[in-house]
């Protein structure tokens, strides 16, 4: 096949190839084959050849990339073997990036609404129109006094982005930045500020532990820091002497639990009450981290309050009320494996029970108490900061912002009540994203004049029957980043294409390794299309309305804003490398000085007293003379979990979600790649499927292949039937991610405008817990169909 | 000369399916679409395939990657009709695309399915092709051949003139193919496999390898490790 190769393979003559009497069945296609071989052409010159070092943004771990570009185009990635977190792998996602840079389906100029919104009448403009546009909308709106008027929903931003748009917004004097972030990582950052007070995401230091104990099935998925993850895992197994024991608890056997050495099927929605219970094992058995518990925790014995108030603490909570009988009863686990289960972690340490960070896994209306109670088995067995435990991701000393002053607008924009209602009708929360379209449709606490959507599709994220869709078009004004077309992106009034990771300047910091440090983007190739960073937009238009705006942004483009923030690191070594790091992580040992940095710094009312609460004093202090359950971890009952009611007969099915590995959040069903690799589980392609249990199945007379309606209370969509064993019985299984529009034909015989596969979002009414405003997803329930 | 081999172990193997993409973007298997993916004609050299035993909740399910075994016994080579298909002095199974007639003998003889026929021309939307990979030995294949894994044989020539370029002997640990570069849980090993201290030659002498379907004899030079 190649010209190396070919001069040494058998020569074979026309004689011999006559000889072989399958010539007579191909005779046409043998005389072709035996044509003389085309000398394949030296080609004209070099091409020129490089290698761009850049950091992946295509899923919150943010891996070093070495991108081989060829003649300007790139046409290759690779994991950039110098990059701490990756190592030099590379997933599916970043490798089929080349297929979202080129992608036919990129918006490639800004665009105006010409017709009535979501109409489709889109007439292209040229930058500096959309610009003025938009510059002077928000100008006009900050001199009529409502600059709160305006919000901003964002999802995943990357290194310096996320403080950009914050001071942007508190420039402009709006408190609504809305992140996503109540739907999927909020529970597992609020477990970890009201508990071990820090305000940051968990990371798990999986290479050194001994027992790995997930919950929830996106660990080796689609955790935030996947990547790591599934490199530690590794290690944990075979890199060194003593393989570690990974076990997932899940309602469906996903990926994590058929690579895991156990599964534990568990009915959706209590975690929490699994986790509890293995506590109650751990204390009852005597089998707790005493010094730890003792000197570093508060809380786990009752105790009497300042006024004399008797408390009830952890122990005899979780003693008197969790049960291993109770426990299993209510997670239909049996009690014989929690109790083994329980024994294992806290005799195997270090271990780790892992807190979910996806949407959808604790999304079951008791997400913030799930996660005190997983997050309360590490301080039960000393894994706070501990070598193989949750650590605590340290971040690089960056330059300082510059300074600038808030005019009186901008000030009075800091008093307003958050148009999301968080902090206020949700005092714990930061955002509440679920909750925008309703308060947007109710007008509260104000109508809003201007939203920008910037990595944000809430129209797919929560349709809310058609609600979010109102809610767009109530808003005078919508204006999206979208790099595609996207359902949101559908409904505005101004598109301002951003440009894919690989054509802009940017950072990241290694979230995921617990090593301080940065990891650089650079534009692999000259933008394909007319389109920019949203950065750069962002400081134009700061420029444009000026004021205080312009003073908070002194910067003349977003890679100047950058590099002038990393101008501290070794800036040699960041270029080389692509990313610089301390490379190290240093264990703070419990008491010491730098315990204050991993336990208590970011308490607001609660003591600073290097102390682990198992009961939250910072709950304590917002809730005042609330019961002490309030303060507690503890599990209360999905009401969907009841068999009893009425929906139950007529919506048997508990839908569980979970979003994969082959699931690009902003991408899905533009990259063909990953739509070929989609469904590995169901052996689905350009799909969704929907997973049955086999008694159920039998029982409903489904078979692989069969296509249903999967319906709840609200709307109902289709898919592909995929019996399946590894399954809860009473549970169905609908891959999110999937339902987009595509507008290419991809391959032959696919349609124009062709919907690929079905959102599982829009079965779901989304609510938000009272405290902490995160979303209420799951479990919902759903009958099938027959389609 | 070496005889290359590739260990695969399943216990690092968390089914990510980057071997599949990177296999894609570097050798030029074209989409296939919803309706050809459908009839199973999705070319992937690298699948991943999933196998499920048991019922609930006794389930055991095993991923496999499964790249070409280039077979030292190859029963593809066997039934060509045109000597297409070939195993070169190096052990790689390979294909000349400009001899095979489709015929599709070697598809149906692989125990291991890792065949691929081009029932179509391969289509891209004009804007893609800009990502394609330029190395020569990787240029869409035409309607009507079958093409398979090469164990990336541009990489392996690219390392040769690399080698030859900066004046120095070629070594069996200059050049691994996509797949292992990328493998998310390093699960991946390859090298040569006459080579005693290699240390694919070594993991394949591990107790815990074996190969897939061994009793078809055709001496597969993919080993795997077993979970656990």
């Amino acid at each position: 096949m190649t010209a190396t190769n070919s001069a040494t393979r058998t020569r074979i003559s026309r004689r011999d190839f006559i000889k072989l009497g399958a010539a007579t069945a191909a005779a046409g296609a043998g005389l072709t084959a035996l044509r003389p071989r085309q000398e394949l052409e030296a080609p004209a010159a070099a091409p020129d050849e490089r290698v761009v070092k850049t950091t992946c943004a295509l899923c919150p771990s943010g891996c070093g990339l070495d991108v081989r570009v060829v003649n300007g185009k790139a046409v290759k990635v690779e994991g950039n073997p110098l990059h701490p977190l990756n190592q030099g792998v590379c997933c599916l996602k970043g490798q089929t990036s080349l297929e979202m840079l080129y992608s036919p389906e990129r918006i490639q100029h800004p665009r105006l609404q010409t017709g009535k919104r979501g109409s489709g009448n889109w007439r292209e403009i040229p930058w500096e129109q959309a610009l003025d546009i938009l510059a002077e909308r928000l100008s006009k709106l900050r001199e009529a006094g409502k600059p709160h008027t305006l919000a901003l929903m964002h999802g995943e931003l990357r290194g310096q982005m996320r403080q950009a748009v914050n001071r942007f917004m508190r420039a402009y004097g709006s408190p609504n930045v809305i992140s996503n972030a109540s739907l999927g990582e909020g529970a597992a950052r609020l477990a970890l500020w009201l508990s071990q007070g820090i305000n940051q995401l968990p990371v798990y230091d999986i290479n050194n532990a001994n027992y790995v104990m997930s919950f929830g099935g996106n660990l080796l998925e689609s955790s935030r820091n996947v990547i790591g993850y599934l490199g530690a895992t590794a290690f944990m197994r075979r890199g060194r002497p003593e393989r570690g024991k990974l076990v997932a608890a899940h309602p469906r056997l996903s990926i994590t639990g058929v690579k895991a050495d156990e599964w534990l099927p568990i009915r959706p929605g209590t975690y929490g009450a699994l986790a509890l219970g293995m506590a109650n094992v751990i204390i009852n058995s005597g089998l707790y981290d005493e010094s730890f518990v003792r000197d570093f925790t508060f809380g786990f014995e009752d105790f009497a309050d300042g006024k004399g108030n008797p408390h009830q603490g952890f122990k005899s909570l979780v003693l008197g009320s969790y049960t291993l009988e109770r426990t299993s009863a209510i997670t239909g686990i049996p009690t014989d494996i929690i109790a083994r289960v329980a024994g294992e972690f806290a005799t195997n340490r270090p271990a780790i029970a892992i807190l979910p960070t996806e949407a959808g896994e604790l999304s079951s209306g008791n997400a913030l108490y799930t996660a005190l109670a997983v997050h309360a088995l590490n301080a039960l067995v000393g894994s706070i900061d501990a070598r193989g435990g949750v650590i605590v991701q340290r971040f690089p000393e960056l330059a300082p912002w510059p300074a600038y002053s808030l005019d009186s607008i901008a000030r009075s924009g800091e008093m307003v009540e958050r148009l999301d209602g968080a902090g206020t009708q949700f005092p714990l929360a930061a955002s509440v994203y679920q909750n925008v379209p309703d308060r947007i449709l109710a007008e509260e606490p104000y109508p809003l004049d201007t939203l920008i959507l910037l990595n944000a599709n809430p129209l797919y994220d929560i349709p809310s029957r058609g609600r979010c869709a109102k809610a767009l078009m109530k808003v005078p004004f919508v204006v999206s980043f979208g790099p595609t077309l996207d359902e949101s992106a559908a409904h505005a009034d101004l598109i301002l294409p951003a440009s894919t990771f690989l054509e802009v300047w940017g950072d990241d910091y290694l979230e995921g390794t617990g090593y301080a440090g940065i990891s650089l983007r650079r534009p692999v190739v000259e933008p394909v299309h007319d389109t920019r960073d949203p950065g750069d937009v962002l400081i134009e238009l700061a420029h444009r309305v000026g004021g205080t705006l312009s003073e908070a942004f002194p910067w003349e483009t977003y890679k100047d804003l950058v590099l002038d923030r990393l101008s501290r690191l070794d800036r040699e070594k960041l270029e080389a490398n692509g990313n610089w790091s301390e490379l190290v992580y240093f264990n703070a040992a419990p008491g010491s000085r730098a315990w204050s940095d991993v336990l208590g710094r970011d308490r607001l009312n609660a003591p600073k007293d290097g102390r682990f609460d198992f009961f939250s004093r910072e709950l304590f202090a917002l809730l005042g003379d609330g019961p002490d359950l309030a303060c507690l971890p503890h599990f209360e009952v999905p009401s969907e979990l009841a068999d009893s009611t009425a929906g139950a007969l007529e919506y048997p099915f508990l839908l569980v979600t979970q979003p994969l590995l082959t699931e690009s959040q902003q991408w899905q069903g533009i990259i063909p790649t990953l739509q070929e690799c989609y469904g590995l589980q169901g052996s689905v392609k350009w799909e969704s499927w929907v997973e049955v249990g086999q008694k159920a199945a039998y029982a409903l007379g489904l078979e692989n292949g069969d296509r249903v309606w999967v319906e709840s209370q609200i709307d109902r969509v289709q898919a592909v039937v995929r019996v399946r064993a590894g399954l809860w019985p009473n549970a169905v299984f609908l891959p999110p991610g999937q339902g987009h529009r595509t507008l290419v034909r991809w391959g032959r015989g696919a349609g124009n405008n062709l919907v690929v596969g079905a959102n599982p979002n829009a079965l779901v009414e989304f609510g938000s817990e009272p405290l902490s405003g995160l979303a209420v997803s799951g479990p919902r329930r759903v009958r099938l169909t027959r389609v | 000369m070496p005889r290359w081999g590739m260990v695969i172990d399943l216990d690092k193997c968390f089914a990510c399916q980057s071997c599949t993409a990177a296999c894609r973007m570097e050798n030029n298997t074209p989409v296939a679409g919803k309706q050809q993916a459908n009839m199973g004609r999705a070319i992937l050299w690298n699948e991943v395939l999933p196998f499920s035993e048991g019922d609930y909740p006794n389930v055991v399910e095993t991923m496999i990657p499964r790249p070409c075994m280039h077979c030292d016994d190859p029963a593809c080579v066997k039934v060509c009709p045109v000597q297409a298909t070939y195993r070169n002095e190096e052990g790689t199974v390979l294909i000349d695309y400009e001899r095979c007639i489709g015929c599709r003998f070697c598809t149906v003889a692989c125990p291991f399915q890792a065949r691929y026929f081009n029932w179509f021309t391969p289509e891209w939307p004009e804007a893609l092709r800009a990502h394609l990979n330029p190395d020569r030995e990787v240029a869409p294949r035409p309607k009507g051949v079958v093409e398979k894994c090469t164990f990336c044989v541009q990489r392996l020539r690219k390392a040769r003139e690399a080698a030859q370029a900066e004046g120095r002997t070629f070594a069996a640990t200059d050049y691994v193919p996509a797949c292992v570069e990328t493998c998310t849980g390093h699960a991946r090993y390859f090298g040569d496999l006459d080579d005693p201290r290699s240390l694919v030659s070594q993991l394949a002498a591990s107790p815990r390898a074996f190969r897939l379907q061994e009793e078809m004899g055709t001496k597969p030079k993919v080993y795997y490790l077993k979970e656990g």
